[in-house]
């Protein structure tokens, strides 16, 4: 499989008074199309610094994180922004819509940002509420979905760009147990029929469950790296 | 993008209707006010020189140093000469004798004897001289309340307030006593031929209006007048041109020692308009410095407001690899088109209440009464063609300033906290 992220010696201190706080230590992580792969670990251990860290959203102390070609530290504002733009999807553990856009325009707003015509903008937002199952409520306000609606419907805003690597944080914190396994299903079904990337930072047993690589992570080190085998994932 | 931000200010009412409201309000006091200001200040200066100053007024240099006493004995002689002279050497300005003048007026009864008597404030001006703008300049065919102007000489016209507090009608005779040219006691009878109100306290106190002529055969004045006026011929006061020809005209008369040597004021120069016309130039500039200050104080906290609101459409924004730069301009953008909703609100609303008090005023008789300068009791508003966008650049710019400043924080979010931000 195509390796579409690297990480190197990554270490991530953040200023903490006049000391140094170490987030995360002498990483060393690869990534390949269409993995299925969960940071795991207890509060602090660095779960969200190396998503914001992939995401190009904070850049590295030292080592080096390769995304799709791209070094993350040496990225100028202007090209991270393109890279999330084109290749990074985020889902977030509150869903993040736009209250007084519909949700059609919610999901099409992505699509603005790379400036394509209104037909195949529209054929990717109705193909994106199709994956998620929510094409009956594409004109409905954010208010009039439940939280799982909600969050399918931030899954659709960030698939509909088809980007290459999604980000999860903490996304079924919010739901229900049946919402929970609903969501990851769709996600699932996204990774395995667009061979999306996807990287969850997690502690939900429910998420685990689905997940095809475990990362553990404490005090900023990997201190497990685990394929799941296939007779392992419960899927609920 | 243009719509899909046009939908929010629409859907958004926090976003738009709050802004909208101050910008309407702040952009229809601008107009109203500027309107309001530019009404005031002009009836004033037109009143002051259409009844007192002219745009120019030409004097004995005695005569102007005790103007406010109406001193005709240090009047002019040769005046017909004299303004002959000025129509020639002045052709764009038109030149009046006016003979201004003060005395008790003496209602008889019906044996000859007083009745009544009042001060009255005279001017004698020309009603009969063919192309006379004279009655026209000062409104007095519009003020007339009963009767009509003068039709020949003996003829005068009264205030409507005075004719009513002594029982006066048209047809009754009046008798003007006064006092002549050479320091005698003057005294002459006059039929009223109409009664005027000007709506100016100080003209509708007490005033008679009589022929220039009448006044220089009851005050002795034969061929003299106590000021000669002239008015720019398209009826604007142009300051600067005014200046030229005082200049012009003093500097002829230098070098004579003659306590009678004719001299020209200016409108500025009379009644203390100075301070009133350059308050009058520079009203206009002092009401968009302040309309902008305080409405982009307003509209600063207002998108600081609305920025907390919306915080996290912004971060996830951010997210999605939408740039800083991008975000803020859009923000703008919003502003702008918000701006120019509300300017064009506010604007309308403005010029609709200044045609209203255009055309109808509000009085306020009581109070502005006494005070060296004319001032009608009726205030209007004048709608100039500055009154369509003088609301709409500070409306529009205050609202974009108010915005800038509060979008400057987009700049200060720090991408690195974001995940944190958006999962709280």
């Amino acid at each position: 499989m195509e390796s579409i992220i690297q990480i190197t010696n990554l270490t991530k201190q953040f200023p903490v008074g006049t000391g140094k706080f170490t987030a995360l230590r002498e990483i060393n992580l690869e990534f390949h199309r269409g993995e299925f792969t969960g940071f795991v670990g207890p509060s602090g251990s660095g779960k969200t610094t190396l998503l914001n860290i992939i995401g190009s959203l904070d850049t590295p102390t030292e080592g080096e994180v390769l995304v799709l070609g791209n070094s993350v530290a040496h990225l100028t504002h202007k090209q991270s922004a393109q890279l999330r733009n084109k290749h990074l999807g985020f889902i977030f553990q509150t869903y993040n819509l736009f209250p007084v856009y519909t949700v059609y325009e919610n999901v099409e707003f992505a699509l603005l940002l790379q400036h394509l015509p209104a037909a195949e903008r529209r054929k990717a937002v109705m193909d994106a509420l199709e994956w998620v199952g929510l094409t009956d409520k594409a004109q409905s306000k954010p208010a009039q979905l439940s939280g799982g609606e909600g969050q399918r419907v931030a899954i659709a805003r960030a698939m509909v760009k088809r980007p290459a690597i999604m980000l999860a944080d903490e996304p079924t914190a919010n739901l229900d147990s049946k919402n929970s396994h609903h969501i990851l299903q769709t996600m699932k079904q996204l990774n395995e029929e667009l061979e999306t990337t996807f990287l969850f930072a997690t502690h939900d047993e429910k998420v685990m469950g689905y997940l095809r690589r475990i990362i553990s992570l404490e005090d900023g080190r990997v201190v497990k790296d685990e394929e799941i085998m296939m007779d392992k994932i419960t899927e609920g | 993008m243009i719509r899909f931000l046009i939908k929010g200010i629409m859907r958004d009412k926090n976003r738009s209707l709050l802004p909208i409201l101050v910008i309407s309000i702040g952009v229809f006091l601008t107009v109203l006010g500027s309107c309001w200001f530019k009404g005031i200040f002009t009836d004033m200066i037109d009143v002051n020189a259409n009844f007192s100053t002219g745009h120019v007024k030409v004097m004995t240099r005695a005569y102007a140093e005790n103007v406010d006493q109406m001193p005709n004995d240090l009047a002019l002689l040769g005046a017909s000469e004299f303004v002959r002279e000025l129509n020639t050497t002045y052709p764009n300005l038109e030149w009046v004798e006016r003979i201004h003048f003060g005395g008790l007026l003496d209602v008889p009864d019906a044996n000859g004897e007083t009745r009544g008597q009042g001060m009255a404030t005279g001017w004698g001006i020309d009603f009969f001289s063919p192309g006379s703008n004279e009655p026209e300049r000062m409104n007095i065919p519009g003020s007339i309340v009963q009767g009509a102007l003068p039709s020949q000489p003996g003829e005068a016209l009264i205030s409507d307030d005075f004719a009513r507090r002594f029982g006066i009608s048209p047809g009754s005779p009046v008798t003007l006593f006064g006092s002549t040219m050479y320091g005698g006691m003057a005294f002459a009878n006059f039929t009223v031929a109409g009664t005027v109100r000007f709506g100016m306290r100080a003209l509708d106190r007490g005033a008679i209006i009589i022929d220039i002529t009448d006044a220089q055969a009851a005050l002795d004045m034969a061929d003299a007048t106590g000021e000669i006026l002239g008015f720019f011929r398209d009826g604007q006061y142009d300051g600067e041109k005014a200046a030229a020809i005082k200049e012009a005209f003093n500097a002829r008369y230098e070098g004579d020692p003659d306590e009678f040597a004719p001299t020209m004021l200016r409108l500025n120069d009379q009644n203390g308009l100075e301070d009133y016309l350059a308050l009058s130039e520079s009203i206009s500039g002092i009401m968009i410095f302040v309309f902008v200050l305080a409405m982009s104080i307003v509209l600063w906290n207002t998108g600081l407001l609305g920025g907390l609101r919306r915080y996290n459409e912004f971060g996830i924004r951010l997210a999605m690899g939408e740039e800083k730069g991008h975000i803020y301009r859009s923000l703008i953008t919003e502003s702008v088109l918000i701006g120019t909703i509300g300017s064009v609100a506010g604007t309308a609303l403005g010029l609709a209440a200044a045609f209203y008090l255009q055309e109808y005023g509000l009085d306020f008789g009581d109070a502005v009464q006494g005070g060296g300068i004319m001032m009608p009791e009726v205030f209007r508003t004048r709608v100039g063609p500055e009154a369509f966008y003088i609301g709409f650049i500070p409306g529009l710019f205050s609202m974009v300033l108010g915005n800038a400043l509060s979008g400057i924080g987009i700049y200060k979010r720090r991408t690195s906290v974001l995940i944190k931000e958006l999962s709280v």
